[in-house]
């Protein structure tokens, strides 16, 4: 298992091996502030300053102001650390500025609200534990003799689409299509905890580790080989986080839904008979693009659609904008997630689609608010949801 | 020049949240690609008074008329993305910098053009332009992070040049804040070619036409040569080919290539040729042109297997620097005719330790990048010697009939090399009417007082210490 220790990097060294080409103009979130403090190797010169020890205090607290300012604005969308010529780690730099705000108290009042609810709730809402499975009952859904049960899959339902009403369709058109394919699988009801990812994303490493350890614990209980989610944070954390921390523990195979639902239709468990005439688009969430490299299994789920008309974004696969809403940025400034936003909404507005369909909540959540206030007709989907409708209703 | 109380509240008036002063921010805009070694510092005050983002060009205005009638200096900063300096105050001063102006891209099909503003990023253009069917005609290897308006305003070349040309042969006009303020359109080549290479020193860029292209496929073909003085012959064969692009490296480069990309490239000096080429007999017609180029110039074809996929790495050549401590970087530009002599004792001077990457950017010349790479983290003083033989290199460049390939700040007092006597001339003359406090971006381009001994300048205490510390 990890140690923090081993966890971090060299911070003060990886900011003295940019060579300040500038590639990482690309950081959505500067491209709005446009002031190079907010510019990734601008962040990496305060910290030069910052962590270098023959700084005098009174520079590092006159630094530290601006850094952790800087540092929370970044969405994690890790469209830096891609195009970075010298490969530096820059998201684990963020993350470890991030932490050390925590150290120094200087985190947003609604970030440390955050990290509290989660925390003490185990969900980012801060709701009760017996409210995680209200999603099932809303949905007309019986989950009881599925949850806790023993069986070779576990569905992650994540926080979002567990307590969000927003979110609830994403669980039934899981739950759905599992059901549909006859797919033998458990969910972990009340014992599911938040990823943790939020946790991780602020910096909190022991904290998220707590998680970590706990929903790895409940699902050997169950006797899990592989675990499915439709949340591209809980994937991302499951496939990128969750080794990092547990290292070898972790041996669970970690699926996306696109994943799942591709396999499903390869074996033919499961088919696509409806057609559908409306013109359909994929936005690639960066959590599963960027910092998982999934990008053709819900490319190719659509496509099994038969008849289905469908266009990329101007800018997909590695290429793809960021909604704005990853980072915790919509606690620490929701201005720059909507101006963040407004690009993406563009180039949805471009390809003249009828329906844009995505695999993870918060970039769901964002695009449904972006499109709201641009009055765009536009159906913004989960994939979930969407191949529900194909398949199931 | 430091600003005043009064002086300061007045911009602050003018352009209240796009007004910043903090020490953490100032620090962030006193430098560019290549960082100042601490010891150089003395010379220059590089940390700025302020740093302004107008968002608009009445803002601009505004603030150039408050500039000249309060006598502050002003440097135009864009992507901040080359080593000469440019986009750093020579001493104190404001930093405009020109990010927030934007404004929309406009494609203009029939007469194939588009208008930018000077903020926005080669590689957003090109890929804006390409979903129209459209493509830039030259374009930096800086691709994903120079700015149109900072390419321009240093006088820049790129992938494409040696078909279309430098930075002035793509601009259809240019719109201008003049020092005093005032809004101009130039559409005269007479007029943009003072904008061209000038640093900002004539006022600040606030949109550009230019021209661009159908984008056609491009293909790709190598050989290699045996020596400087073989190669600069091939350069001079395959130049008239009508290439798009050609990108050459010396050995000692070839060899990183290998190492960091995992090619097995012959250890020679390598050209990679780049042309438009829409049709499949288009295509063989050209292997003829090519072959016979190369068998002119005693060289070797090199087989595509070699090469395959190396244009992907046009943009990231830089990446080589990850497996060192430190580096230099300096550019030169040098005539195809007669600069072998010059290659092969450049090389020689630097005991075979210099990289070399090359670009054809026209009939008779070529950039010249030169690097030096450290395994161990170098000294101030060590660099500082270092950056003055790289800088005697290049200035011995101009007796080869090459010159600098920027002014900027450290190549100040070069312009008449660059762009030649007569047109130094007008450029004095056109300063003088428009901005006559010189407050436009100061100590670039026209050489400024060395600020220790001002009776001299700094293109000479640059010259001195060349002669006399190395």
């Amino acid at each position: 298992m990890s140690s923090p220790q081993s966890w971090q990097v060299d911070v003060l060294e990886v900011a003295q091996k940019c060579v300040y080409c500038g590639y990482c103009s690309i950081c959505p979130t500067y491209k709005e502030l446009k002031w190079e403090v907010y510019h990734p190797r601008g962040i990496l010169d305060q910290i030069k300053l910052y962590f270098s020890e023959g700084t005098k205090d009174k520079v590092k607290t006159e630094v530290s102001k601006q850094l952790f300012e800087s540092v929370f604005q970044c969405t994690v969308c890790r469209a830096c650390e891609d195009i970075c010529v010298v490969d530096l780690p820059l998201l684990k730099v963020w993350e470890q500025v991030r932490q050390e705000a925590f150290k120094r108290g200087r985190w947003n009042p609604k970030l440390l609200a955050l990290y509290n609810k989660v925390k003490d709730t185990h969900n980012i809402y801060g709701l009760p534990t017996e409210e995680r499975v209200s999603w099932a009952p809303l949905s007309g859904m019986d989950m009881s003799r599925r949850t806790l049960k023993k069986a070779p899959l576990a569905y992650f339902v994540g926080c979002q689409a567990s307590y969000s009403g927003k979110m609830g369709g994403i669980a039934e058109g899981v739950v759905k299509i599992l059901r549909k394919a006859k797919v033998n699988f458990t969910i972990l009801g009340t014992e599911e905890w938040c990823c943790g990812s939020p946790i991780f994303l602020a910096g909190g490493f022991t904290v998220g580790k707590n998680f970590a350890k706990h929903n790895l614990e409940q699902l050997k209980k169950l006797g899990v080989k592989r675990v499915v989610t439709a949340c591209s944070g809980c994937y991302r954390a499951f496939k990128v986080v969750y080794p990092r921390v547990l290292g070898d523990k972790w041996n669970i195979e970690v699926l996306h839904i696109s994943e799942l639902i591709n396999e499903l239709l390869s074996k033919n468990k499961l088919t696509i008979k409806k057609s559908i005439k409306e013109k359909v688009t994929f936005k690639d969430p960066c959590e599963l693009v960027r910092h998982c490299g999934l990008s053709e299994a819900p490319r190719e789920v659509i496509k099994k659609i038969p008849n289905v008309r469908y266009e990329e974004l101007p800018s997909n696969r590695e290429d793809a904008l960021c909604c704005g809403g990853g980072g915790l940025l919509k606690l620490n400034n929701e201005d720059l997630v909507k101006e963040v936003n407004s690009k993406l909404i563009s180039e949805i507005e471009y390809t003249e689609a009828d329906i844009v369909v995505n695999g993870c909540p918060t970039c769901l959540d964002t695009i449904q608010q972006g499109v709201k206030q641009r009055e765009l007709d536009v159906e913004v989907l989960d994939l979930a949801e969407f191949i529900k409708r194909m398949v199931v209703d | 020049m430091t600003l005043k109380k009064k002086v300061r509240a007045k911009f602050v008036k003018h352009l209240g949240k796009q007004f910043r002063e903090d020490d953490t921010s100032l620090r962030v805009y006193s430098r560019d690609m290549s960082d100042l070694p601490s010891l150089t510092k003395i010379f220059f005050k590089n940390t700025p008074d302020a740093i302004i983002l107008p968002k608009t060009v009445d803002e601009v205005q505004k603030l150039y008329e408050l500039a000249t009638e309060n006598k502050v200096a002003i440097t135009p900063r864009s992507g901040g993305t080359t080593g000469f300096g440019g986009s750093v105050t020579y001493n104190k001063g404001i930093i405009l910098d020109v990010k927030g102006l934007e404004s929309e891209t406009l494609i203009e099909p029939i007469d194939q053009s588009v208008t930018v503003s000077p903020s926005i990023i080669f590689s957003e253009l090109q890929r804006y332009l390409k979903l129209n069917g459209f493509s830039l005609c030259s374009f930096p290897s800086s691709f994903y992070s120079a700015t149109v308006g900072g390419w321009i305003a240093h006088g820049g070349y790129g992938i494409g040049s040696a078909k279309y040309g430098g930075a002035l042969e793509q601009i259809l006009s240019l719109e201008v804040v003049l020092p005093t303020g005032k809004l101009v359109e130039y559409t005269e080549r007479e007029d943009i070619e003072l904008y061209v290479g000038s640093n900002g020193t004539l006022g600040l860029i606030t949109k550009i036409k230019l021209k661009i292209k159908f984008d056609i496929p491009l293909k790709h073909f190598a050989c290699t040569f045996d020596s400087p003085q073989q190669l600069v012959v091939g350069l001079k064969e395959l130049s008239s080919v009508d290439p798009y692009a050609v990108w050459f490296f010396n050995p000692k480069h070839v060899e990183e290539l290998n190492e960091a990309y995992g090619y097995t490239l012959p250890d020679r000096y390598l050209v990679i040729l780049t042309k438009e080429i829409s049709f499949e007999e288009e295509e063989s017609e050209f292997h003829t042109l090519f072959n016979q180029a190369i068998r002119r110039a005693e060289g070797e074809i090199l087989d595509k297997r070699y090469t395959a996929n190396i244009f992907d790495i046009r943009f990231q050549t830089l990446s080589i620097l990850k497996n060192y401590k430190d580096f230099l970087i300096n550019e030169v530009i040098l005539p195809v005719e007669k600069s072998g002599k010059y290659l092969q004792k450049l090389i020689s001077s630097f005991n075979g330790l210099l990289h070399l990457e090359g670009e054809l950017i026209g009939d008779s010349h070529y950039a010249l990048l030169m690097y030096l790479y450290f395994e161990e983290e170098q000294s101030q003083l060590n660099k500082l010697l270092h950056n003055l033989k790289m800088y005697k290199n290049v200035v011995k460049g101009i007796k080869a009939n090459g010159y600098p390939y920027s002014t900027g700040l450290w190549y100040a007092g070069y312009y008449p090399a660059i762009y030649g006597k007569s047109q130094y001339k007008k450029y004095k003359d056109f300063k003088k009417v428009v901005d006559p406090k010189n407050i436009s971006n100061p100590g670039k381009v026209i050489s400024p007082r060395f600020r220790i001994f001002p009776l001299i300048k700094l293109k000479t205490a640059f010259k001195i210490a060349c002669r006399f510390v190395l």
